[in-house]
């Protein structure tokens, strides 16, 4: 664990740069977590992605299955690592602020 | 069927030989290799991938679909406890002229292809060490 500087603020993270406490996620943590995915820009699309990952883990504490998480945006798979290219569970879920999955996607 | 071989190369990669053909497998990074090729898992996504696109294809060639190629985006579910492959997602990508009433059944053949079939099924795996 180590605290680093995201979105204006000390935010702690693991070792895969998942922040630890979900709370202190906002749009300005997003944008600098999207950055050390190589993503620097979250277009309208990007918030799509990551608010539905986000408000589905406020509602179930946890994270959807990927095909779930296609359907209910609308996308494809290959669309969803054009938009994050680390894929769902490492780059979209890290942004919208989730703990590193390790059941769903 | 025909004999598949795994030898060490360095590390953990090894060589993979089917009949003449060679391919790579070593871990990330992250999981002690050189990412010198695909894990042995995302040799997995790879088979399902293959054979969904290869029987696909055969299945629109013979009808005559022409309007374009398949193709197959796909990604893994990892679950833990033990660490294992919990899912299989994949996107098939059709030909323009494939009617819809063929995709449905195509999506129902899909499931009963060799490498989804034997998935499904829980194969035997018979292990001993010399």
């Amino acid at each position: 664990m180590e605290m680093v500087q995201l979105g204006g603020k000390q935010v702690e993270i693991d070792e895969d740069g998942f922040i630890q406490d979900p709370d202190v996620w906002d749009e300005a943590v997003a944008k600098d977590l999207a950055k050390t995915e190589g993503v620097d820009e979250l277009t309208e699309t990007h918030w799509k992605l990551v608010n539905y990952l986000r408000d589905y883990y406020l509602e179930y504490n946890m994270a959807p299955m990927i095909r779930k998480l296609c359907k209910q945006t609308e996308l494809t798979l290959k669309e969803v690592y054009e938009l994050f290219p680390s894929g769902p569970a490492k780059g979209a879920c890290k942004v919208a602020g989730l703990p590193k999955p390790t059941g769903c996607v | 069927m025909d004999l598949i071989t795994v030898t060490r190369e360095e590390g953990l990669r090894f060589s993979v030989r089917v009949r003449d053909h060679v391919m790579t497998t070593d871990m990330s990074v992250a999981e002690g290799g050189k990412d010198g090729g695909p894990s042995p898992v995302e040799y997995l996504g790879v088979a399902s991938g293959a054979c969904l696109a290869t029987m696909v294809q055969a299945y629109c060639d013979a009808r005559g679909y022409t309007d374009g190629d398949v193709s197959v985006s796909l990604t893994l579910e990892l679950v833990e406890n033990p660490n294992r492959v919990g899912g299989i997602v994949l996107d098939v990508e059709l030909p323009k002229d494939v009617p819809e009433g063929d995709r449905e059944k195509l999506k129902r053949m899909a499931l009963r292809m060799p490498v989804p079939a034997t998935l499904r099924g829980e194969p035997r795996v018979d292990i001993e060490m010399f």
